[in-house]
């Protein structure tokens, strides 16, 4: 039995890694006795001296380099205190799991399950972090422009199919414009059965992400999926990953203020579009503002849509705010907001003039699951409701209104936060009752119409706006019978309205406005007169926003009482009073003019109907009628009627108070002279206030800062106070401001001067006015921080501070603390005369003076690391703490009118002049982002890129064929023209863009700062299984003319040559155009170089030109000249967000002339001298020879020429016939030719060898011959030598003795 | 469809030929056309100047693409601003208003052109109207260096004095281009160290000039002994057509504040003649009144440094000013209407009794203006 079991055991592993491993190896090293040493420099530091500087010094570079290569440019970090959430964007192919992600992501931050995600969905996702989670689809729209405004992309990757075309097209769009945070996430993992597989493809994948994006870029793996969703833990990780990561901000995002809008609401006059349902829209969108700070009437672009200006903005309470406390350590489940309007999440939407209630359409109680919805107990409560009582829904609405009634008099645009629970209740009703409204006046119209559909109209009525804009279009595709109702949207249902107004006569029926209106009129005698202006900015706006004319009418009466009530009550407080009559005046203006928007017909209406109700204003009754009156008479044009309305009130309100209608007849004169903008309105509205009662305004507001600012800005100008006009040239010497006081005509054509003239100089030789400047002197008192003297004293001081001084309060500050310290000086100043406050006083001014010396000791101990670097990093800070700190303290209105909408804020934004596709199509699936213009952005102009062909584009792009560019917001269509630049800096046109090199390219279009990345596409439509982007590139330049030029060769003919100078025509038509061109270089050709010297008078257009050579007559001469040209000015913004609901991808603009000629087919017609034609060579033919006669006679006779031609006629049967060998006898030949050729060569070798060996033997024989000689002569010499001596002896023997010579011979 | 873009912003209106040059410059600037009414359409002699056309002309010259209307009588100006152009320019300035008055506006521009600007005015140097240019050359320059606009290319040389009527003077003005500009904290003027000036004189006795430096040292030297005031006496060619002389005085203080005041005789033929004594006198009095109303910046410059506040980056910057001039206050709400910005302004009385008049502390967010002309390599 143990046997086995120890047979069954494994071996013992001794651990590799972790803790115990790391243990055990250092007690192995101890015993060795290297333990505590691991680091090699000190167990042998031999083998780390220096051994070469260079090297060390190279080292140290290096280092350093890598060190700078990673710094970026500090920048001022203008983030405000409470960010906008972070957007998140979710992207990738479809069918890869983005939904389920969000979903997922949704439900980990917030434990709530959404069903149908339509928008953005913003959810806190931690203390100090929200995130807005969009999805975007495959649209190259919509990847284009959620790419921008995109702060971390979460791009999903199907692993078991590898990268698509979209993951590679939202990369480069991300690259172009900025580079947004990128994270992958592998999906669909589950799907390999093989680990091994699995792991190579994760691996594979990883790679190729790192080199799109950065080499380790994060790759999340969501390994599989468990009941529909993904894995808890892994969704937690990745929630994790998401809300501690850092950003670094994007130049383009940072520079812009910009609102991925997460809810719209259309505000047009329902009236309007009863009459012409494509009328223009009003529309108000909301969302978080981010980026930059945003102004109001400012330029805005709406990808899709256009370029709009901003005609309103305002802040509202945060839908989805932070946690107030942050000191625990994790969020409580009320604090995980999740706010989706799109979605119909929350039920409940508040907004500064309604509240709404999201049921989710007509049969959203149907299909969905209980408990699937958060979990709301009062919509699900309404919600059942409705589906009990289905015939009965105007009792229901009675009881509702009743309950309501109390709570909807608060103002729901006061700011408050409150719970969430407790705002469903009172908001609830307020906006129940809103809608009630809409139902019945609806049930009216549609008499005919059965009851149920009444019952799904009152619902959708009852849902959020933007919740209902969304189910119109699931009702209309849902009941077909209804869609014909819902076909004329919004229009059709204020028929409803007021058709529903006349049958119900019960008192809740009215518009809630005129309820309203009944309200505050009560109240207002009873309330304050503060109060009444809440009531009535509530009023007002809400009076604006649905611009029902029958209210319109009524409201100005009203207002006419009620503001003369206020000033009865208000005569006590002047300030108070001005400021509200002001106030009241401009509401008046609106609403006058909102009046004389309606036809007749509708306000009289309106009017008997309001006559029924305003019972309680008596007084007003008999102007009222005499108003009705006097609006049936005019009927004419609506301008005329806003002044008669304008007036009528004029004349009701006259009786109570002539001020009032002094004021508004300024109004009038004021409103006539500002018909231009709005701007112009507000620029002309202080000047006119400003001129009349200039200085009796200023005496009472020149002491205070608040005053200050109205002067210059003109706001509190608006007071009625114009009693005198005794302009006061000496103002408390501040400001001595001189206006003309007649009409401000004159001082508009006054001199146009900066100079500041003094009125009155003072007499600077008195003593005391000299001294009221000493101090501005160095040889002045100096401030105590500033004095070296006192600084002595100071020091010295220092040392005993137990000692109390008396009296002497030291004012001087630290430098370090400047101007902010001021106002808080100023206060301790008061606190002055209390001793412990004196001693307080004096500790802190101990304790700064300590905190400085610290300072300067850190500054001094520091020194030596701070580099350039550190220098500027530490500016940038402090300027950001300043941007921080400056407007802290003020309230949010004061600080919006100086800084702009701060990022961060939840803004609601209305727009004007709206294409009503926008808001008939609107779908949303597809994100509407508003980005806000820069100065002069919303101009246009010509735009100089830099531009290169995407490598992975196939075609290359044409000159001149429309492409649509995605630049800054905006994506628009435009003609682009190519060009490269020379050498010497000239723009030549191209006709096609290069293939792998960049290329200059202009187009006319919107002005966008040098340096955006821009991207073209060529179609925004439909899919392609190719890569979609075609160029991408940086705006180089911005200008308002054009540089390109192109080639143009003018061609020109001789007609006279002389030596070096030739006559040339056909090169110009005039003398006059020759003159232009005089000096001008010229060439041939055949490349002979020569000039334009002076026209001729002969023919037209020719001229004397020299040469570097003489010419041919068939020579073509040419003059290279450069013709600027003309770009197309074409710029058609690109309007997928018009487009209906399912076709918004199918936008196509422009058609290439190649696409229209594809389409029709119609063949380009070719010139015919660029047609290929077959080559016809034209036979050679010479002339005869001539020989003159003179070299004739000079010629031999056979060779003259008579004699030539008899003798070059042979007779035919003289010619030798030609031999044609047969290829047998050929062969023979050519055997017997290189044989002999063989033979001939042996011969001459032998040859040649004979008559060495010759030259040879010669020279042998003759040098024997010389030998031969040579003995000879030598013999012969010896003979005759003997000879000689012989007959020598003989001589002497004769003498001697003949006989003994004789015997010797 | 084509060219449906357009020039979209929209366009402003103004009445009264007033605060022509703020309103072009800013429109300029911002970018967004403009409409003025009423130049003078009462007056007998209605219509724009020739100073003011002059302007306009100028304004075409170192833009590229303006278009201007003007009706018939002159009484309607229509401007479109094209982009900023700048260059190697000339300019015969209309001698009714001095060079002062055209080169104020052209410190506003020149930062934000396309190229360097190097521009040849001509006309009349220094008048009483306007601010000479000695005065400009003493405080715009090196206001301009704190907002970042700096470098060797700034410069204002006076080649030619002229002295009005006619005028005859010329001057170089060149600026170099930036992009972006700094924000600037500029709140403590600090003490004055020194006063520095330039008294000139041309076609008169060259011993004017010293009398007037005499006159206004006896003056000032009561305050501060560290006082030199040039002569500045220009003969032939370069002391243009007309007779005169006068006075610019410059305060400068520890901090780098520049305080300045400056009078110049009547022209000739206009008014009684001055004495050169009183004229030194009066021009030391009105730098002693400069003081007294103090600030970081003179009261000439309040709305240049305004507007380089304004066309900051997106941070805050705050200047302290003396009393807002009537030119400023009007440039104020012309900035608003132009831009959408309004100052956050906090009157600050001296803590101390001896340091002039009450001050107004300027803070502004900058738009985050960046300058759409210059090109990028």
């Amino acid at each position: 039995m143990e046997e086995k079991e120890k047979e069954k055991k494994k071996k013992h592993r001794a651990k590799h890694s972790g803790p115990k491993a790391e243990k055990k190896r250092k007690r192995y090293l101890n015993d060795l006795g290297i333990g505590e040493e691991e680091d090699a420099r000190k167990r042998n530091p031999k083998a780390f001296t220096v051994q070469s500087a260079v090297r060390m010094a190279r080292t140290f570079h290096r280092t350093q380099d890598l060190k700078t290569k990673k710094h970026h440019i500090p920048v001022v970090d203008r983030t405000p205190l409470e960010p906008p959430p972070v957007v998140v964007v979710v992207v990738g192919p479809p069918k890869v799991g983005k939904s389920t992600l969000i979903k997922c992501l949704i439900k980990n931050f917030t434990r709530q399950k959404l069903v149908e995600i339509r928008g953005p969905v913003t959810i806190v996702s931690g203390k100090k972090r929200r995130l807005t989670i969009i999805e975007c689809g495959c649209d190259i729209n919509t990847m284009i422009d959620l790419a921008k405004v995109a702060d971390l992309v979460l791009m999903l990757i199907d692993a078991s199919f590898g990268f698509e075309m979209e993951t590679f097209e939202f990369l480069n769009i991300c690259q172009v414009h900025g580079f947004p945070k990128i994270m992958g996430v592998l999906t669909h993992l589950d799907t390999f059965k093989n680990n091994k597989q699995l792991k190579k493809t994760k691996k594979k994948l990883k790679h190729r992400f790192w080199t799109e994006v950065y080499p380790g870029a994060k790759l999340f793996y969501l390994s599989g999926m468990v009941h529909g969703e993904y894995q808890k833990q892994e969704i937690h990780n990745l929630g994790r990953f998401i809300s501690v990561m850092k950003f670094r901000p994007l130049t383009w995002q940072t520079s812009h203020p910009y609102v991925l809008v997460d809810r719209m609401e259309d505000l047009t006059n329902p009236e309007d579009v009863r009459i012409n349902p494509k009328c223009d829209r009003k529309v108000s969108v909301y969302g978080y503002l981010r980026g930059a700070h945003l102004k109001n009437k400012s330029q805005i672009h709406m990808p899709g849509v256009g370029d709009f200006t901003v005609s309103d903005v305002s802040f509202l309470p945060d839908p989805c705010a932070l946690p107030e406390q942050q000191k625990k350590r994790s969020l409580s489940e009320k604090e995980k907001l999740i706010y989706a309007p799109l979605s119909g999440v929350g039920g409940i939407v508040y907004d500064k003039d309604a509240v709404y209630i999201d049921l989710g359409g007509s049969h959203a109680h149907e299909n969905e699951e209980e408990g699937v919805r958060p979990n709301h107990e009062l919509v699900q409560s309404l919600i059942s409701t409705h589906s009990a009582i289905d015939v009965k829904m105007a009792s229901s609405k009675v009881s509702l209104f009743m309950d309501s009634r109390p709570l909807g008099s608060e103002d729901v645009g006061q700011e408050f936060v409150m719970p969430k629970e407790e705002r469903q209740i009172d908001l609830k009703t307020g906006r129940v009752r809103r809608k009630a409204l809409f139902d019945e006046e609806e049930k009216k119209e549609n008499d005919d119409a059965v009851s149920d559909e009444e019952d799904d109209q009152e619902e959708e009525e009852a849902m959020s706006e933007d919740g209902s804009d969304g189910d119109d279009e699931e009702d209309a595709e849902e009941e077909s019978d209804e869609g014909e109702e819902m076909a004329l949207g919004s229009a059709k249902r204020l028929k409803t309205e007021v058709a529903k107004e006349e049958s119900m006569s019960e008192l809740p029926a009215f518009a809630d406005s005129e309820d309203d209106l009944e309200m505050s009129s009560e109240e207002e005698g009873k309330t304050a007169p503060e109060e009444n202006e809440v009531e009535e900015d509530d009023y007002d706006e809400q009076g604006t926003y649905r611009n029902e004319s029958s209210d319109s009418e009524f409201e100005a009466v009203s207002k006419g009482v009620a503001d003369s009530e206020k000033y009865e009550i208000a005569s006590e407080d002047r300030e108070m009073r001005s400021q509200l009559s002001a106030r009241s005046l401009k509401k008046k203006t609106v609403l006058t003019t909102d009046s004389g928007n309606c036809t007749a017909e509708e306000a009289s209406e309106s009017e008997v109907e309001s006559l029924d109700e305003g019972d309680d204003e008596e007084q007003s009754h008999d102007e009222l009628e005499a108003e009705v009156s006097n609006q049936k008479q005019f009927q004419h044009t609506w301008i005329k009627k806003a002044d008669s309305s304008r007036q009528n009130k004029l004349e009701a309100v006259e009786a109570e108070d002539d001020d009032i209608e002094n004021l508004l007849r300024e109004e009038e004169e004021y409103e006539e002279k500002t018909d231009f903008s709005a701007d112009t309105a507000g620029a002309l509205k202080w000047k006119e206030d400003l001129t009349q009662k200039a200085a009796q305004a200023f005496l009472r507001q020149q002491q205070s800062t608040p005053n200050l600012r109205k002067l210059v800005y003109g706001t509190a100008v608006e007071d009625d106070e114009h009693e005198s006009e005794d302009a006061g040239d000496e103002l408390g010497g501040l400001f001595q401001v001189r206006r003309p006081d007649k009409e401000s005509k004159e001082k508009a054509n006054a001199l146009d001067c900066s100079k500041f003239l003094i009125e009155k100089p003072q007499d600077w030789d008195l003593e005391e006015v000299m001294s009221s400047i000493k101090d501005c002197f160095v040889t002045g008192k100096w401030e105590d921080d500033k004095d070296a003297a006192k600084l002595l004293e100071e020091d010295e001081l220092y040392g005993d501070f137990e000692d109390l001084e008396t009296g002497v309060v030291h004012k001087g500050k630290p430098a370090a603390e400047g101007d902010e310290s001021e106002n808080e000086e100023e206060g301790n100043d008061g606190k002055k005369s209390k001793p412990e406050a004196e001693e307080e006083e004096k500790k802190k001014e101990r304790l700064d003076k300590k905190r400085k010396l610290k300072e300067m000791f850190d500054a001094e101990y520091d020194e030596g690391d701070a580099t350039y670097f550190d220098d500027l990093k530490e500016e940038m800070h402090k300027q950001a703490q300043l941007n921080r700190a400056e407007f802290e303290d003020q309230d949010d209105e004061t600080r919006v009118q100086y800084e702009g909408f701060r990022p961060g804020m939840y803004v609601r934004i209305e727009i004007e002049n709206v294409p009503c596709e926008f808001v008939l199509n609107f779908d949303p699936h597809y994100p509407i982002i508003l980005g806000g213009l820069g100065n002069s952005e919303g101009n246009v102009g010509y735009v100089q890129l830099r531009l290169k062909k995407h490598r992975w584009y196939k075609k290359i792009l044409k000159t001149r064929d429309p492409l649509i560019l995605s630049l800054g917001w905006r994506r628009f269509q435009t003609i682009p023209m190519f060009y490269i630049e020379d050498h010497n800096g000239r723009h030549r046109l191209l006709k096609y863009t290069p293939q792998h090199m960049h290329c200059g390219a202009t187009f006319w279009g919107p002005i966008t700062p040098q340096g955006t990345g821009f991207l073209a596409v060529q179609s925004v439509s439909g899919t392609t299984p190719d890569f979609r982007i075609a160029a991408t590139g940086v705006v180089l330049d911005l200008d308002k003319s054009i540089t390109v030029v192109k080639k143009l060769k003018l061609t020109g003919f001789p007609f006279k040559i002389y030596k070096n100078t030739s006559f040339i025509k056909g090169m110009f038509n005039s003398q006059l155009e020759v003159a232009k061109f005089e000096g001008a270089a010229i060439r041939t050709v055949s490349g002979i170089r020569g000039q334009i010297k002076k026209a001729l008078r002969a023919p037209a257009g020719a001229f004397r030109a020299t040469f570097e050579d003489k010419l041919l007559m068939s020579d073509i001469v040419f003059v290279r000249t450069w013709y600027p040209v003309s770009i197309p000015k074409f710029y058609n913004p690109v309007t997928s967000l018009l487009k209906p609901a399912g076709e918004k991808d199918t936008w196509r603009g422009m058609k290439t002339t190649g696409q229209l000629r594809h389409e029709r087919g119609i063949k380009l017609k070719q010139n015919k001298d660029s047609l290929y034609k077959p080559i016809v060579r034209e036979k050679r033919h010479f002339n005869k020879l001539h020989i003159p006669k003179a070299l004739q006679k000079a010629l031999p006779f056979k060779n003259k020429p008579k004699n030539l031609e008899k003798k070059g006629k042979t007779p035919k049967d003289q010619w030798r016939p030609a031999v044609i060998r047969e290829p047998h006898e050929k062969k023979i030949s050519a055997l017997l030719n290189a044989l002999s050729t063989v033979n001939n060569y042996k011969i001459k070798k032998a040859r040649v060898k004979h008559r060495q060996q010759v030259k040879e033997y010669l020279k042998v024989k003759q040098k024997e011959e010389e030998q031969k000689l040579k003995r000879q002569k030598e013999a012969k010499k010896k003979i005759y030598r003997i000879l000689g001596q012989r007959e020598k002896k003989m001589q002497k023997s004769s003498l001697k003795g003949s006989s003994e010579g004789e015997k010797d011979v | 469809m084509a060219g449906g873009g357009g020039s979209s912003s929209q366009c402003l209106s103004y009445a009264g030929c007033n605060f022509l040059r703020q309103r072009l410059v800013l429109a300029t600037l911002s970018g967004r056309p403009l409409k003025i009414r009423k130049i003078r359409a009462r007056e007998e002699d209605p219509g724009l100047r020739d100073f003011e056309a002059s302007f306009i002309r100028l304004i075409d010259k170192v833009t590229n693409g303006s278009r201007i209307e003007i009706n018939q009588t002159g009484t309607t100006l229509y401007y479109q601003p094209g982009l900023l152009y700048g260059g190697s320019l000339e300019h015969d300035c209309s001698p009714s208003r001095s060079i002062g008055y055209y080169l104020e506006s052209l410190l506003c521009l020149a930062p934000f052109m396309k190229h360097p600007l190097k521009i040849v005015l001509r006309g009349v140097t220094n008048d009483q109207v306007d601010p000479s240019v000695d005065n400009l050359k003493a405080t715009a320059l090196p206001l301009l260096k704190k907002f970042g606009i700096d470098g060797e290319g700034l410069e204002i040389k006076i080649n030619r004095r002229g002295m009005p009527p006619k005028g005859g003077g010329e001057i170089l003005f060149a600026c170099p281009v930036r992009k972006v500009l700094q924000p600037i904290q500029f709140t403590d003027p600090g003490k004055i160290k020194r006063i520095r000036g330039t008294a000139y004189s041309v076609r008169v006795s060259p011993q004017m000039a010293n009398r007037m430096v005499e006159s206004a040292r006896g003056i000032l030297n009561k305050f501060l002994p560290d006082i030199y005031i040039y002569t500045d006496h220009m003969k032939g060619v370069s002391s243009g057509k007309s007779p005169g002389f006068g006075m610019c005085l410059i305060a400068e203080t520890i901090n780098g504040t520049i305080l300045s005041a400056e009078l110049a005789s009547n022209p000739q033929g206009q008014g009684a003649a001055v004495l050169p004594e009183e004229l030194g006198q009066n021009c030391a009095k009105l730098l002693l009144e400069e003081i007294y109303r103090g600030g970081c910046v003179d009261s000439t410059n309040q709305s240049l440094v305004l507007l380089l506040m304004t066309l900051g980056q997106q941070d805050v910057s705050k200047v302290l000013l003396g009393p807002l001039s009537p030119y400023t206050i009007e440039f104020l709400r012309h900035l608003r209407s132009f831009f959408q910005i309004m100052f956050k302004i906090e009157t600050k009385s001296p803590e101390e009794e001896h340091k002039g008049g009450e001050k107004v502390l300027m803070t502004c967010v900058g738009i985050g203006f960046s300058n759409l002309s210059k090109t990028i390599r």
